[in-house]
């Protein structure tokens, strides 16, 4: 019973997508009530289950649920294997999902009304929801790197949503370009986690989680805590990835609330959570998983108090909040990272679908303050004017991270990329 | 004089199939005059050239081939092709003496290394890109028959050699896939992008050859196909756009056309993502398996290829996004989304490449055999 409704629960947005597309490639497109009401009642559901699964787990005492559907294919001594499970970790990040997922849903039927690409943000969102129900599920690293690939393309063309301005599809790329830089992370670390000896994390790790302990030692671990550093610091926008949130806020509100308030931006959080002995088994690792998180908190803090437009300022506080859970899963609170995780996103989503309202929200709660609303900025205005105004540049610049990026990476990789372009038989210019 | 097995008979449908798709979605100027002999000779040439069981018919196969491109204009490509018939020519002639067997083998391995546009000898591709008829150009570079002419006769007649050997053209076809995918990231030109697509994800064909390993052989066979489906119709559905509007060819920034195409833009879209490993697709099935194959037989190429696809990645969004998103030009004239011809023909392209996906079993399968006999041949077990 726990594993079919699991089974359901990861595929219901999946199956939504798949129907969806074969119709509308068939050449009918569906009114907007019948996409909203299908999407609405599939989150509907996946909550449900949740629940339900949920109970289950807690009525018959089962620490988690495994469910192996075999092999999805094999080659040579290479298997991938079609593993999911639902445990302490993922059902939280399930059940968020499902909710957050929901909500998010129900405010964009009023949000895209009539918008030209209703349809494609509904396809989009249950394609979004398919892959981060993998993820978060997946029983093995292979499973959760396509779940992983699911929700980074989704996010992408969502950012690209309003395609007719040029801005969001620069974005969009830039975007891809840091997720598809830091994924060749995880593609590696998975190989890292092979060779260690297991296909399947769940064997890799012995035990439930949060207790289960690494088989990996010396090197190897070290190199595949780094290689996952390094992915979940591009999901989650941390360190020297941490450029792009804002640029990803160019979607349409309701996918930036459910995608860098709730589920997407948390994805590499889940993955150090799900891989924390890994990290805790090589200190280096640790300290580098805090390190990045404080880092990237007291520079997306300073951006935050500097943002100009409600979007941007919200994509820092999320930034800043992933820094503190970064700092948490490394410094070894996976319990305590796992409940602030849980409850950022709520907030954030919030906040994120309320942005469209904030000037209202803020009247009104000035109006019930009597016209008092406290000064904020207390603390800085005791530093040295010299330090304020060096912190306010900091912050404005957003740490130089773009800066630095486009000089030593950006331009040095175009302008290679122009000197091998060429060829001798070169006709550019004639067509 | 033919040989008819599961690898000829696999190829021959799979390049049957493609030639249909080319076809069913070729602007109407591409498939009339000199461009129906182009295609015919491409259907003749390529389908005897992999049902050959002897050198000399696989060669006249590839001379058919390229038999079209004798003629006009077009230095580069016409250079390589004949270049590439000689060591052909020289390394069929020289197979069966023992004593030239490292000249024959080096004239074939030449003979591929061209034909396939491995680095230093790429430049003709890009130059064909530019000038060629898109829709027989697709199907030229997607018949791989340097990757066949390898499968075939090569690693067959001279396993030792290729045991020993192949390493360096892995290496070379590993330095094309991430030269091209850097060069890639800079290109303007939407010819050219597709051009550096191919090289850069083709050449991922030869490095998993290479790997000797089950799972990096059957990887690279299965990426064979999503090369071939996905550049099919990444190269159709441009021609029919250029087709539409030449605005594609001689403007620069966003196109704007998915406003008005927008089933075209999805299946770009969807070859494009399958192309670059897109989860649910067959791509992301083949560079798994090439991928684990590759780390396996060597940990630089492991990195690389992740690396390769990662750009090739970016590039193929950046074309995407050039193409389909932005305003359309007020100068564009109102263009038609795809016809029932094309709807039909990229359907198909994109079923195979989705679907095959889902349930990759069936397809590896028909790959098992020549992947298992080619890993016995290179490992010597």
């Amino acid at each position: 019973m726990m594993e079919t409704l699991l089974i359901a629960i990861v595929a219901t947005p999946g199956v939504i997508f798949l129907a969806l597309s074969l119709l509308w490639l068939a050449g009918w497109t569906p009114s907007e009530r019948f996409v909203a009401r299908l999407t609405s009642a599939g989150f509907g559901l996946i909550t449900l289950g949740t629940a339900w699964l949920s109970w289950l787990i807690f009525a018959t005492g089962a620490v988690s649920v495994h469910v192996s559907l075999g092999q999805w294919f094999h080659a040579g001594d290479y298997q991938f294997p079609l593993t999911i499970l639902a445990d302490r970790l993922s059902l939280p990040m399930v059940a968020m999902t499902a909710v957050l997922g929901g909500i998010a849903a129900s405010f964009s039927v009023r949000y895209v009304h009539r918008d030209r690409g209703f349809f494609q943000f509904f396809l989009l969102l249950n394609l979004f929801a398919f892959g981060a129900l993998t993820a978060f599920t997946a029983g093995s690293i292979d499973l959760l790197i396509g779940g992983w690939e699911i929700v980074g393309v989704t996010s992408v063309l969502l950012i690209a949503f309003f395609g007719e301005r040029p801005e969001p599809a620069r974005n969009a790329v830039r975007v891809f370009a840091n997720y598809r830089i830091a994924d060749v992370g995880i593609l590696l670390a998975s190989f890292v986690l092979h060779h260690g000896g297991s296909t399947l994390f769940t064997l890799l790790l012995p035990g439930e989680w949060p207790d289960q302990t690494s088989r990996l030692h010396g090197p190897e671990v070290m190199l595949a805590g780094f290689l996952m550093l390094m992915a979940a610091s591009g999901k989650s926008s941390q360190g020297p990835f941490a450029g792009w949130l804002p640029r990803a806020m160019e979607g349409p509100t309701p996918s930036s609330s459910i995608f860098y308030g709730a589920v997407s931006i948390h994805l590499g959080a889940y993955l150090l959570l799900r891989f924390e002995p890994v990290i805790q088994a090589a200190p280096l690792v640790a300290m580098s998983t805090v390190a990045i998180g404080l880092l990237t908190a007291l520079m997306a803090t300073a951006a935050n108090r500097v943002a100009t437009d409600v979007k941007t300022s919200l994509a820092f506080a999320s930034m800043t909040q992933l820094g503190l859970i970064f700092a948490e899963i490394g410094m070894g609170f996976p319990r305590l990272a796992l409940l602030h995780v849980v409850g950022h996103a709520v907030v954030r989503t919030l906040q994120l679908l309320r942005a469209p309202s904030m000037l209202h929200d803020h009247h009104r709660m000035h109006a019930a303050a009597g016209g008092e609303l406290g000064a904020t900025g207390k603390l800085l205005h005791a530093l040295p004017a010299g330090l304020r105004l060096w912190i306010y540049r900091f912050g404005l610049e957003r740490g130089f991270l773009d800066a630095w990026l486009d000089r030593l990476v950006v331009l040095p990789v175009v302008r290679l990329a122009a000197v091998i372009g060429w060829s001798p038989f070169d006709s550019r210019g004639k067509a | 004089m033919f040989r008819l097995d599961s690898l000829a008979l696999v190829s021959m449908i799979s390049f049957a199939i493609l030639w249909a798709v080319t076809v069913a979605s070729a602007p109407r100027r591409d498939r009339e005059g000199t461009g129906r002999w182009e295609l015919i000779c491409l259907l003749a040439g390529t389908l005897l050239a992999y049902a050959a069981a002897d050198i000399w018919v696989f060669l006249a196969g590839w001379a058919l081939t390229v038999w079209p491109y004798f003629r006009g204009d077009r230095p580069g490509p016409r250079l390589a092709f004949a270049a590439g018939a000689v060591p052909l020519t020289i390394g069929a002639a020289l197979m069966t003496m023992p004593d030239f067997a490292p000249v024959a083998f080096a004239a074939l391995i030449l003979a591929v290394l061209l034909r396939k546009g491995i680095f230093p000898l790429h430049f003709w591709t890009l130059n064909a890109f530019e000038q060629f008829r898109l829709p027989a150009l697709g199907l030229i570079l997607n018949s791989h028959l340097g990757g066949y002419l390898l499968i075939r006769f090569v690693i067959p007649q001279f396993p030792a050699l290729s045991a020993e050997w192949l390493p360096v053209v892995s290496w070379l076809a590993l330095g094309t896939a991430v030269l091209m995918a850097v060069a890639g990231l800079a290109e303007a030109q939407p010819r050219r992008i597709l051009g550096l697509l191919w090289l850069s994800q083709g050449s991922f064909v030869l490095a998993g050859l290479a790997t000797k390993t089950e799972e990096g052989i059957t990887g690279a066979l299965i990426h064979w196909w999503v090369v071939a489906f996905a550049m099919t119709g990444l190269i159709s559905i441009y021609g029919s756009l250029e087709a539409r509007t030449t605005s594609v060819r001689t403007r620069s920034g966003f196109q704007g056309l998915g406003a008005h195409a927008p089933r075209l833009a999805v299946f770009f879209g969807v070859c494009g993502f399958a192309l670059v490993g897109l989860p649910g697709t067959l791509g992301f099935v083949a560079e798994d398996l090439l991928f684990h194959g590759a780390l396996k037989a060597h940990e630089v190429l492991g990195v690389a290829l992740p690396l390769a696809t990662a750009l090739n990645a970016i590039t193929m969004l950046r074309l995407f996004v050039t193409l389909f998103m932005g305003k359309r030009g007020i100068h564009v004239p109102s263009i038609p989304d795809a016809l029932p011809g094309e709807r039909a023909a990229f359907t198909v392209v994109v079923v195979l490449l989705v679907f095959g996906g889902l349930a990759p079993a069936l397809l590896i399968a028909l790959r098992t055999d020549s992947a298992v006999g080619l890993a016995r041949l290179l490992t010597g077990q």
